[in-house]
């Protein structure tokens, strides 16, 4: 193994967030290495969307304390746009609807700005078509949809496969995947997991917050956390999200907490 | 000192009915009905910002005008839209038609509502037309019809004012797409009071696009009454971004069974630019129907105001109503009126209305900065998404994309990141 595949691609640590008063994350250390695939799994409240949305760079958090790193830079230096630009990826809870903007032009002028930051040649209309297109075939959604405006009229479901179908676009170095299990019959769940395990190579890292461990069937992670109460107070391997599916999260944060 | 409100008033009545006397005698066409309308605005008085229908009005503007009388002698020296295919065009020179088949008849007939209309009190400056006009484009529609026209203002304007009148009768059953547009001489610091008087016969139908460009030394004011007879339905789409000061008062009347309107808008404003409309819409039959569809952004210092009044009638039941407003606030220095009013006088109705003001939705502008685009374009899309509800409603591919480069042009980080590609 090299000395930069040893090093960890995203490095948390101590990271204390206050939201509106409240410290949401306690001290939350976490480092993934490029190749590794990581869930962080938790009980609703837990923070884990609170720890996505900081690293993606949402205002209205105040970090307190704390350091994150990406690839040796100081990622909570970043604007949003400059994370995004230098490979972060966040595949939202809750994508938003975007009327009047169209799809295909939003992930043609995310693409060529992630490309202007690689140094590559943009991509033209006909090149960017044939990109997304195979994309699309992946992920199962007509081609039409990218005429529409962005998850205009979509179902959960949709908005879920639109995001998945972004992140391979876009290829990023670290996907946060924000609960994209969440609202998704199986057949769908299938069709995510295909296209999260597409992007799975070892330049590149995952991360997934969930809640359930069904995800986890079809995304096989290297390593499973427990956030409870703002803290990870516990990480194993796959094992301890089969464990929590048959015992829940009870037992562990009472554990934490004693 | 400071000069009380009453005699500014006083003061531009009495510039307006000493321009009038001066020119009235040699003003083509039906003297007394000038006159009436002379006596008419003498009789309401100039309007005050104090009454509610014209608070947001930028009526100082008229203090700053030079005159009343109508213009002369101006040449077209502005550049002329692209023809739309299809449509018949139609040009008035400061006011006056210039070219086009549809020639006016100096003398309307008797009996003719549109071209006879009583001003209400809440649509007074249409009386200045009325006063000073000395043309009209004057229409009468049978079967089906598609018209441009365009009315254009000099460079000369600026010595007096220019009075744009049309009149539109639609037969029963016919069908009208036009195409008005108001366009000007960048440099013509100029009034122009435009009249318009439509009336649809039973399930008579009027696509009716309306695109406003004056230069921003302008002082529009726009006067619209329609009357809808049984089944008839009026469709505005309406673009406005031109004019210093401009203010629509408009009045749609549904008198016919199931008569229907769809008043689709944007005003964008830069600068020191006022946008007012005041939109009232009378439901008097049974199974009417309103949607109102406004969009307005404030760049800047701009005011931009809307004002939709639907009254629903005892004697309309089953009507219906939506009302959709929404403005958007740029500038530190910008200010939005939206004022949905709903009255109903009668049971069995389904209203719906919205009205909201506010700045850029931050969800919205963080999920596109955490797709890598920069802050600047990603404001831009969605200013630019922000108009798209009415634009989009412009099913003519040419004029949308005229409307889109007007819109576009009072927004500049829009044309700077080529939002409209």
């Amino acid at each position: 193994m090299s000395d930069a595949a040893a090093q960890p691609m995203l490095e948390v640590r101590d990271l204390q967030v206050r939201v509106g008063g409240q410290i949401v994350l306690k001290g939350v250390s976490l480092a993934v290495r490029a190749g590794e695939v990581h869930a962080i799994m938790g009980p609703n409240g837990s923070g884990k969307s609170t720890l996505a949305y900081v690293l993606a760079g949402k205002p209205g958090y105040e970090i307190v304390s704390g350091s994150v790193s990406f690839e040796g830079r100081d990622l909570l230096a970043l604007a949003p746009e400059e994370r995004a630009r230098a490979g972060l990826f966040l595949g939202f809870q809750y994508p938003v609807e975007i009327p009047g903007v169209n799809n295909a032009y939003l992930l043609k002028t995310a693409l060529n700005a992630a490309r202007r930051e690689r140094r590559l040649p943009e991509l033209d209309a006909f090149e960017f078509l044939a990109l997304v297109r195979s994309k699309t075939q992946l992920m199962h959604i007509d081609e039409s949809f990218l005429g529409r405006g962005v998850n205009e009229g979509f179902s959960g479901g949709e908005k879920k496969r639109n995001e998945i179908l972004q992140m391979l676009v876009l290829e990023p170095k670290l996907s946060l995947l924000d609960e994209t299990d969440s609202g998704l019959d199986i057949d769908a769940l299938k069709v995510v997991a295909n296209g999260v395990n597409s992007l799975r190579s070892p330049e590149r890292c995952i991360v997934l917050v969930t809640h359930y461990q069904r995800l986890l069937d079809h995304v096989v992670p290297d390593f499973v956390h427990v956030l409870a109460r703002g803290r990870i107070v516990r990480s194993g391997d796959r094992t301890l999200a089969l464990e929590l599916e048959k015992r829940g999260y009870d037992w562990i944060t009472e554990q934490a907490a004693a | 000192m400071s000069v009380p409100a009453t005699a500014v008033r006083a003061s531009i009545l009495d510039r307006v009915l000493r321009d009038f006397a001066s020119v009235a005698g040699g003003l083509p066409g039906d003297a007394a009905a000038r006159a009436r309308a002379a006596a008419r605005l003498t009789e309401l008085g100039w309007p005050s910002v104090r009454d509610e229908q014209w608070r947001y009005a930028n009526l100082r503007a008229f203090e700053h005008l030079g005159a009343f009388r109508p213009a002369a002698g101006g040449t077209l020296d502005t550049e002329l839209p692209a023809a739309v295919p299809g449509f018949e065009r139609l040009i008035y020179l400061d006011g006056v038609q210039i070219t086009g088949h549809h020639r006016l008849q100096d003398e309307p007939a008797a009996d003719n509502s549109v071209a006879s209309h009583v001003w209400p009190a809440e649509q007074r400056l249409g009386l200045l037309c009325d006063m000073f006009a000395s043309d009209a484009a004057r229409l009468t529609v049978r079967g089906e019809a598609a018209i441009e026209i365009l009315f254009v203002s000099s460079g000369r304007a600026g010595a007096g004012a220019v009075y744009p009148r049309l009149q539109l009768q639609l037969q029963p059953g016919s069908h009208l797409r036009l195409i008005e547009r108001h366009l000007g001489h960048a440099a013509a610091p100029a009034l122009v009071a435009c009249n318009l008087t439509v009336e649809l016969g039973r399930a008579a139908a009027l696509t009716h696009y309306r695109l406003q460009q004056y230069g921003h030394d302008t002082v529009f004011a726009d006067t619209l009454w329609a009357r809808l007879a049984e089944q008839a339905r009026y469709t505005v789409r309406s673009v406005a971004v031109g004019a210093g000061t401009a203010r629509t008062s408009a009045l749609v009347q549904l008198a016919g069974r199931a008569a229907a309107l769809a008043w689709q808008a944007i005003a964008v404003g830069r600068g020191e630019q006022v946008h007012d409309i005041a939109l009232k819409v009378e439901h008097s039959a049974a199974d009417t129907s309103t949607e109102e569809l406004f969009r307005g952004i404030a760049d800047e210092r701009a005011r931009v105001a809307f004002s939709g009044h639907i009254h629903i009638a005892a004697s309309a039941p089953g009507s219906q109503a939506r009302q959709s407003l929404r403005g958007l606030i740029e500038g530190a220095g910008a200010e939005i009126d939206l004022r949905p009013r709903l009255e109903i006088l009668t049971d069995e109705v389904r209203a719906v209305h919205g009205a909201t003001t506010g700045r850029l939705d931050e969800d919205l502008l963080f999920y596109m900065l955490a797709r890598g685009i920069d802050r600047q374009t990603a404001r831009a899309l969605l200013k630019w998404a922000f108009l798209s509800d009415v634009l989009r409603e412009i099913e003519l591919p040419g004029l949308r994309a005229e409307a889109e480069r007007l819109a576009a042009g009072q927004l500049q980080d829009v044309l700077a990141v080529g939002a409209l590609s």
